[in-house]
């Protein structure tokens, strides 16, 4: 899975029924250690209810339509987590605002 | 599969994958000698791995052939943790 930010939100009007009520983000990749954004960006169906600002981890490929919201959809790329916590070499390098450590 | 090094961990509550008691392992994609690359992964630990050791990677849609992860939205698993690497008549690695 990868580490993403929540930068923004995508509006299609002209899209498969399929895939009518479907919330697509927009996710800036982000380095794992200093959190900064990588400047590459990829557009995520929202399976958990993230919001701008929050950093997410999505599935891509055939994974991602294996979740409620995009079973059977065509969907490639789908939000599965909201990150509370990254942790390394014994270090907090990100902590979500009200999140118990 | 691909080599990467565990270095640290990933905690996340709110998710939609619906696995339960997943471990979240945040891992360096490294090279044959396990010199991380500076790109990192979060993955499901399947073995109990954990910070400083060398592992395998199964990524995409290879990761729903499991028990635990059979039909859901997985695609990056930590598959095993590697003792050693040899390569050209050397050895390349080895697990402190």
């Amino acid at each position: 899975m990868v580490l993403a930010r929540v930068k923004g939100t995508v509006v299609s009007t002209h899209k498969p029924s399929s895939m009518e009520g479907m919330r697509f983000l927009l996710l800036e990749k982000i380095d794992a250690v200093t959190l900064a954004g990588k400047g590459d960006y990829v557009v995520g169906i929202d399976g958990v209810g993230a919001n701008a600002g929050e950093i997410v981890f999505y599935v891509t490929g055939s994974s991602a339509r294996m979740t409620e919201v995009t079973r059977g959809k065509p969907s490639d790329a789908t939000i599965i987590a909201i990150v509370d916590v990254i942790e390394k070499d014994g270090t907090l390098t990100y902590q979500k605002a009200g999140a118990a450590g | 599969m691909t080599l990467a090094r565990v270095r640290g961990t990933v905690v996340a509550t709110k998710r939609a994958d619906t696995i339960d008691g997943a471990k979240w392992l945040l891992v360096e994609e490294c090279n044959q000698r396990g010199e991380g690359r500076g790109e990192y992964l979060v993955g499901l630990d399947m073995v109990g791995a954990e910070r400083g050791h060398l592992v395998l990677l199964t990524q995409g849609s290879s990761c729903r052939w499991t028990r635990r992860t059979d039909d859901r939205p997985m695609d990056t698993l930590v598959v095993a943790i590697v003792d050693s690497i040899h390569g050209g008549g050397a050895e390349l690695y080895r697990a402190e």
